[in-house]
């Protein structure tokens, strides 16, 4: 094989958990911890909070700092209002941020400043997670890899490591000019393509270097999403009587993602994987490692079919994200932080009075059937789905494609026990896509060939050398 | 039987969940049996089989058809406004309708416009649109996808489309305005912080006395009363309203203001941001 098996990093072939029901929220296998008194998946939930800078903030560099100090204010001051006993602080750069360096070292100092004070004063458990903007477009010259936006993203995030910030993460956008091509077409080849081998093959090459600069400083690799992916997939299937993306290909998409997002912690990241990254599940199941989920509390961010059933096995909880402004309730890092605070307060009740198991499954009942993203993404079928992407464990095209078919086995399944009702366009939709999957070839470096012919010309953006492949 | 099955067991699954795009869909149906599709598909050949060849999707049934009728002689606007444009027009209204999903749409937008290329090339020139739209992702902002399907919307529409794509400097959106004089611009943005491109640009736009009918401005970040605060741009809500917004530029003259207050009319459906 000339393209995939030049492995840099250590590929998972077993799970490090033999049965989904031993996952649970709040635990993980493989606990972080950080600066400020800090563990993550150590036995309790931590509660996320993140705000999207102003639009107008961005004029100045000044403008951008306060704005990113006023955000870690107003949620310091509601978490001790309100009594939590940690939570997470996320900024989510806009590319303002990404793109100057200086700035970003700025406006995480003045973050840093804000949590420390709070520490110091209460003793309350802080975490600041910094997620630099994924800036790079793949048909401007020199591509994915060397140009000014890259260069910017590395700068960015050694700047924010060198500034304290805790933990860094990252949505990065490899294969996304493909995945965008066949979800809005109903190409399962196509989006097996971006998401399994060149999302695979781009967050190699970032997380490589992301890890080795967290090595350098008190700070953690945390995890990427397939958010500009399985999400894209997800957020365009929209609600149950939209029209745009089919909702089983998006649950296919998904099952991909976590094959493509595992590689974050393959190359060294340790949780909690971000969240927004709904494949999480899987990939703890996998690894062991703590993630981080968005559910109910991201309704300011965008709506999804799983609002209660995310919350089962994750020991972040976050609101995705959401404008900086005032609601009736306070400013919305305030109120924001207070949902995913009682909600995170409901969780470590059930794990200190031995009830946790009980509450993860009445969370993954109240959604398991509402669709089938929710249906996949249950803690039990989320193993199943983990297990089929160990046994191809070694090669990522392949690993993604027996998730999606296993994401098949399993929706087809609950349809034959009449628990799930599919329409007509996801009955098609999924038959068709099975099929096309199951014809796909067995061997990385034909699928990828057959691929680069097929797209070359059909997506314009798309160009093989971003990932090292021959043409 | 572990917990979670004991669990489930207990349940009436109506009282949690129930999943209403399965109740309201109707039967299968073949797109050419849709009495509304029949009465817009052409009976003579062979603009039948091109008009077949987009309404399915199919690249190679449409242009080997286009191919044919263009070597027997048939004049290639023919070949456009008889043939590729009613197979679009016939998919819209499954669109429309709920039958026909968006991959079916952007198969047939590919269909059509690999027919329409091959007739241009007999032709010699660019065939006579609707109008011409400028379309561009906000500055510092790498999300696409918003702006593919609104190009190919509008294409599929009868507009021409020019496409300048992502992160697009405010200068070459104002040199793109120059060039082509466009009835209508659409810009889309995913961050707060690259939607402020927006009313930059009409500024610019002001100080060089250019003037473009609407501007329609959407995406995941972007807001009404945030489009509303500055001139000459309307909020965008669904990608497929675009080509609408646009006929209204064209046929009833309607002006950016006008847009604000019928956007509602002019789409032909409720939209909550409007109502």
């Amino acid at each position: 094989m000339k393209y995939l098996v030049v492995n840099h990093v250590r590929r998972f072939t077993k799970m490090v958990y033999k049965k989904g029901e031993e996952m649970v929220f709040g635990r993980s296998k493989f606990p972080v911890s950080q600066r400020w008194n800090i563990q993550l998946g150590a036995g309790y939930v931590v509660p996320e909070v993140k705000v999207a800078p102003v639009e107008g903030s961005e004029t100045s560099e000044e403008r951008m700092i306060a704005e990113c100090r006023n955000i870690a204010q107003s949620a310091c001051e509601r978490a001790v209002a309100i009594g939590l006993p940690a939570f997470m602080l996320e900024q989510e750069h806009v590319s303002q941020q990404t793109n100057n360096p200086e700035w970003a070292a700025e406006t995480t100092k003045a973050q840093v400043e804000v949590l420390e004070k709070y520490y110091d004063e209460y003793g309350i458990r802080v975490s600041l997670r910094q997620t630099p903007a994924d800036i790079r477009i793949e048909e401007r010259g020199p591509g994915l890899r060397g140009s000014d936006y890259d260069n910017n993203i590395e700068e960015t995030m050694e700047a924010c490591a060198a500034n304290g910030a805790s933990d860094l993460c990252i949505e990065s956008m490899g294969g996304k000019a493909l995945s965008d091509y066949g979800i809005s077409r109903g190409d399962p080849r196509a989006i097996l393509f971006g998401i399994g081998v060149l999302g695979s093959i781009d967050m190699e090459y970032m997380w490589n270097r992301i890890v080795n600069i967290c090595k350098k400083y008190d700070c953690r690799p945390g995890g990427d999403t397939d958010c500009a992916q399985a999400n894209t997939a997800m957020f365009m299937a929209g609600g149950l009587l939209d029209k745009d993306v089919s909702h089983t290909m998006a649950a296919l998409a998904r099952g991909m993602g976590a094959a493509r997002s595992l590689v974050a912690v393959e190359c060294g990241a340790l949780g909690p994987l971000k969240d927004c990254g709904y494949e999480n599940p899987i990939i703890k199941a996998i690894s062991g490692v703590p993630i981080a989920m968005e559910g109910k509390n991201a309704v300011c961010a965008h709506s999804d079919l799983m609002g209660n059933l995310t919350c089962a096995v994750t020991d972040v909880w976050s609101n995705e994200s959401v404008y900086h402004r005032q609601e009736m309730g306070g400013t919305t890092p305030e109120v924001w932080l207070q949902a995913t605070g009682f909600e995170s307060a409901l969780m470590n009740t059930a794990l200190q009075t031995g009830q946790e198991e009980v509450l993860r499954d009445l969370y993954t009942l109240t959604d398991k059937y509402r669709d089938p993203q929710a249906l996949i993404l249950a803690y039990d079928n989320a193993h199943r789905i983990g297990e089929a992407i160990v046994k191809y464990g070694k090669d990522p095209y392949l690993r993604a494609r027996e998730a999606a078919l296993e994401v098949g086995k399993i929706i087809n399944e609950a349809v034959d026990a009449n628990k799930l009702y599919l329409t007509r366009f996801e009955r098609e939709s999924l038959d068709s896509s099975l099929k096309t999957i199951e014809n796909l070839p067995m061997d990385s470096d034909q699928f990828i060939d057959e691929c680069i012919r097929a797209y070359s010309r059909k997506v314009p953006e798309f160009n093989p050398k971003n990932y090292e492949l021959e043409v | 039987m572990n917990n979670i099955e004991e669990l489930e067991s207990k349940m009436d699954q109506d009282f949690v969940a129930v999943r209403y795009n399965v109740e309201l869909e109707g039967p299968a149906i073949t797109p050419e049996k849709d009495p509304d599709v029949q009465a817009i598909l052409p009976k003579e050949e062979p603009y039948r089989s091109i008009a077949m060849g987009v309404l399915h999707g199919d690249i190679d049934e449409a242009l080997n058809s286009v191919k044919e009728g263009l070597e027997d002689g048939l004049s290639p606007m023919d070949v456009i406004n008889d043939g590729l444009m009613k197979g679009m027009d016939a998919v819209n209204a499954l669109y429309t309708k709920g039958f026909f999903f968006l991959p079916d749409l952007m198969l047939s937008g590919d269909a059509m416009m690999e027919g329409l290329k091959e007739s241009e090339k007999v032709l010699g020139h660019k065939s006579e649109t609707k109008g011409t739209v400028v379309s561009f992702v906000a500055e510092g902002d790498p999300h696409d996808i918003g702006k593919n399907l609104v190009v190919m919307f509008l294409r599929a529409g009868g507009f021409e489309a020019i496409d300048l794509g992502r992160d697009v400097p405010n200068e070459e959106v104002i040199d793109a305005v120059k060039e082509y004089k466009p009835i209508f611009m659409t810009g889309t943005a995913l961050m707060t912080t690259t939607m402020t491109a927006f009313p930059k640009i009409v500024e610019e736009m002001q100080e060089n006395g250019l003037e473009v009918p609407a501007i329609g401005c959407g995406g995941g970040s972007v807001r009404r009363d945030f489009v509303e605060s500055f001139p000459m741009s309307v909020y965008g809500v669904e990608a497929y309203h675009t080509p609408k917004l646009a006929d209204s530029i064209i046929k009833d003259k309607k002006t950016w203001k006008e847009i604000r207050k019928e956007y509602s009319e002019i789409v032909g459906e409720f939209v909550p941001e409007y109502d």
